[in-house]
């Protein structure tokens, strides 16, 4: 992994100084802080995705339940954003361990259609209960808490919330790399390479589907509620099916077998998204599933596999 | 109890609808090996044009001119993007591009007749109710659960009984052995496609009847025709339509106990035949894994 | 005590037949070669044993437990390790990373998400161990999928390998492959099974490979053990030379 050390470290320096340089090419922090969330979500499924070659279709629905979970905290239990983030982490986590028996056992365009399936549970939950969630409306109510640092308070506006975004997208990436590296990584790869060889080497392979499945939860469901956090506000639409396309073309964009793939897709979908809407407000859906289009036939690996041809993960 | 009848009565209408559409995607999934994420699409896109071209061809044309048209939409499709996909084993191209293709058809349709609701115009003889007690059984209703039953069992009969039929559902067995046979794959996945397809315009053009028309109408149908579709047993004709039958009357029962939960009880049904019978109803062990 | 022993197993396919009432037995030690006609059963017969698919009658010991029924994991937990007549391999990557799956499965450690250094160590010696016997060392930064048919074989052998076997069986081994490669395949199969005392159960079409290396042989016809013994007997054996004599003519 020697070879890779300068490109990590230009990443992470730019990541780290983002704010001061985004502003200069027309970017804003908000626009940073949320292409760092879509990346950390999409990094999440990655796993699942890219790594352990499952297609899943419900991201989304961890995503929204971590959005959820920040949320309902917020409102019910305490003022503290750090409480928030974890509750959200662990909403998606739990959700997506306790599915993970029901779609572990299909793969293929099967297993597709059953995440995106069992998703939509979460959605029409979150859309019905209206006194717990808030319904259609989405859950209000609640904003982001200053962080208290023995009597100091940072209020976690614009720049200093995309550092708090920063913190946590460095422990999820930190946490799938290290993951990639490990024993447990290199199964789920085996997995993705070739499953009856795996079978046959005694690997129980749908556990660790299972695995890699409830991991991409948690991870969604950190992301989400760094989301939650950053309008003040989460709505069913963050659970919707829609939602989770959005973040398969992120990985797929950027090159789902690539580690920092999901970033780079971030970067450009969120960018692209962001520009578009404000230039054609009534027909940018026209332009992202056109981009879906292009990109599919065109640019199957992502923009890291046409850089790195032949690159392999961990 | 006249409810529940109602209720139940409603469920089935739109068990039928799910049927249709889930007969169509399943067909494409199995022989085209994509999950079609713009079913639905194609649907509400029957039922526009269906919509479009009533005032020109009256409710009996646009019936056969929606479909047809959906259908031939369907080839061009075919031919100029989903054809590619056959090369990539791998399912997350398919479902990218008709994905994006389903954003697309949205936007479209929302572009050129406005997003909100149309309604479509039935013939009135076909609008009253056939019986005085039964006051819900309209003509249309009972107009609807026949014009689907036919469908169905018109495609049903074209698959045993034609040669191109026996051949679609060969190539769903083995497409390699019925390539090799010297059957022209190519031409066969390209019908098999849009037969799918105007299966879904078709049932736009039955549910231009009864809802209202909206450009998003298509986003929960998609969801409810993948339900049909693993709880009747992926891979199963048949058992598409029994899923869809079924999450319908499930939904349209529910609807008249616990409204609250009427969407999300095809879900549950759903992860309760997962968890009993992993395959669904009629998916057999081992086909399409 | 019999490694292997298989007792009146029968499978089918519809109304295909394709094993009637199979037995076998082998030792451990042995090189044992299982030989037939095309559609005689072979590879069926390594599906029964490796647990691809169940058996719908008989019983199947190994190691002196009955596995029937156990699932294809387990299996390979209790020794049974198999490769396949169309190579199974990970092909993106590596030839040491192909391996090391292998080994981590092997030391219990698979769903380790962080392993301790020293573990990291153990594991990278096994893998170097393997690459070493199976002669790959050279190759072992290699991606699988560029590597010629021949290596790749070896490679899934090494990947066998991998999980200390206790039988190997091994799916036509040299097949699709020229003169030098099946020269150099048979030489690893017999130094495993001479250096490593491997016990190996192998299906093969090269009769030059079979009655070269193995100890004992079964020729299955039609879903049924012709003849069992060693190479000289089955050599002799008049329905042996009548059942490929009628294959040929």
């Amino acid at each position: 992994m020697r070879g890779r050390l300068p490109a990590n470290v230009i990443i992470w320096a730019l990541l780290l100084t983002a704010p001061f340089w985004l502003p200069l090419i027309g970017g804003y922090t908000a626009l940073a802080s949320r292409i760092l969330i879509f990346a950390l979500g999409a990094m999440g499924l990655n796993l699942l995705l890219g790594f352990t070659g499952m297609m899943s279709f419900g991201q989304a629905a961890y995503f929204g339940l971590g959005g959820y979970g920040a949320g309902l905290a917020l409102v019910h239990l305490a003022s503290s954003s750090w409480l928030a983030v974890l509750i959200g982490t662990l909403a998606g986590g739990a959700a997506a361990l306790l599915i993970g028996p029901l779609v572990m056992h299909r793969r293929g365009i099967y297993f597709a259609m059953i995440t995106v399936a069992v998703g939509q549970i979460f959605y029409f939950i979150a859309e019905r209960w209206d006194s717990f969630t808030g319904g259609q409306d989405g859950l209000t109510g609640f904003s982001r808490q200053p962080l208290h640092f023995s009597g100091y308070a940072i209020s976690l506006r614009d720049v200093p919330f995309y550092y708090f975004v920063l913190f946590f997208f460095a422990i999820g990436a930190g946490l799938v790399a290290l993951l990639l590296h490990s024993p447990l990584g290199h199964t789920f790869v085996a997995i993705r390479e070739n499953r009856r060889r795996a079978t046959f080497l005694g690997i129980h392979v749908e556990r660790y589907v299972w695995a890699s499945f409830a991991i991409a939860g948690l991870i969604g469901g950190l992301a989400g509620a760094l989301n939650a956090l950053q309008n003040n506000f989460i709505s069913p639409e963050n659970l919707y099916w829609v939602e989770s396309g959005n973040f398969v073309i992120i990985a797929v964009l950027g090159g789902m077998r690539s580690f920092w793939g999901p970033l780079i897709g971030s970067i450009i979908f969120i960018g692209v998204q962001d520009y578009v809407s404000s230039i054609l407000p009534n027909n940018w859906e026209t332009v992202i599933g056109a981009l879906f289009i292009v990109v599919v036939l065109f640019f199957p690996t992502g923009v890291l596999g046409i850089i790195r041809r032949g690159v392999r993960p961990a | 109890m006249e409810l529940v009848l109602f209720d139940g009565f409603n469920g089935l209408i739109q068990g039928a609808f799910y049927a249709l559409m889930a007969l169509g995607l399943s067909l494409i999934i199995s022989l085209n090996s994509v999950i079609n994420f713009a079913h639905g699409g194609f649907m509400v896109v029957g039922a526009y044009l269906a919509f479009a071209l009533a005032p020109y061809l009256g409710f009996w044309g646009a019936l056969i001119a929606g479909p047809v048209l959906t259908g031939i939409l369907g080839i061009l499709v075919e031919r100029f993007l989903v054809r590619y996909l056959y090369a990539r084993p791998d399912p997350v191209y398919s479902l990218l591009l008709t994905f994006g293709l389903a954003l697309i058809i949205e936007d479209s349709v929302r572009s050129v007749w406005g997003a909100g609701g149309v309604p479509f115009a039935i013939p009135s003889w076909l609008d009253s109710p056939v019986s005085e007690t039964y006051f819900f059984i309209t003509g249309y209703r009972v107009f609807v659960m026949s014009a689907i039953t036919l469908a169905a069992g018109a495609l049903f009969a074209f698959l045993r009984l034609s040669r191109f039929g026996v051949r679609i559902r060969a190539g769903i067995l083995d497409l390699e052995t019925v390539a090799a046979l010297g059957v022209n794959v190519y031409l066969l996945r390209a019908v098999n496609f849009a037969i799918g397809i105007a299966l879904a315009g078709f049932a736009g053009v039955l549910a231009a009847g009864v809802l209202q028309l909206s450009p998003t109408m298509g986003n929960d149908v998609i969801m409810a025709t993948f339900v049909a579709i693993v709880v009747g047993g992926i891979g199963s004709l048949f058992g598409s339509v029994l899923g869809g039958l079924l999450i319908g009357l499930a939904a349209g029962v529910t609807s008249a106990y616990y409204p609250v939960a009427s969407d999300v009880v095809i879900y549950v049904i759903m992860a309760i035949v997962l968890i009993v019978r992993p395959r669904g109803l009629l998916g057999q062990e081992g086909l399409f894994e | 005590m019999s490694l292997l022993r298989l007792e009146n197993v029968s499978r089918s396919f519809g109304r295909l037949l394709a094993l009637q009432n199979l037995s076998l037995e082998m030792d451990e030690g042995q090189l044992y070669a299982v030989i037939g006609p095309n559609g005689a059963g072979k590879t069926t017969l390594f599906n029964l044993i490796s647990g691809f698919f169940p058996a719908n009658s008989g019983e199947i010991w190994f190691d002196g437990a009955r596995i029937t029924r156990l699932a294809p994991e387990r299996r390979v937990a209790a020794g049974l390790v198999r490769t396949f007549q169309i190579t199974e391999i990970f092909p993106e990557l590596s030839v040491f990373e192909n391996i090391r799956i292998g080994v981590e499965a092997q030391m219990g450690c698979s769903s380790k998400p962080w392993p301790s250094q020293s573990l990291a160590r153990q594991i990278n010696r096994r893998v170097e161990e393997i690459l070493t016997v199976t002669d790959l060392v050279l190759r072992a930064d290699r991606t699988v999928s560029v590597l010629t048919h021949g290596d790749q074989r070896v490679v899934e052998v090494a990947i066998a390998l991998s999980r200390r076997p206790k039988l190997l069986l091994l799916d036509e081994p040299t097949a699709g492959m020229g003169r030098a490669e099946t020269d150099h395949m048979v030489n690893l199969i017999r130094s495993l099974h001479e250096k490593q005392k491997l016990s190996i159960l192998f299906i093969e079409h090269d009769m030059d490979v079979v009655f070269g290396i193995a100890d004992r042989i079964s020729v299955l016809h039609y879903g049924r053990v012709l003849a069992a013994g060693t190479p000289k007997e089955i050599a002799a054996d008049p329905r042996v030379q009548a059942a490929y004599l009628g294959e040929a003519a």
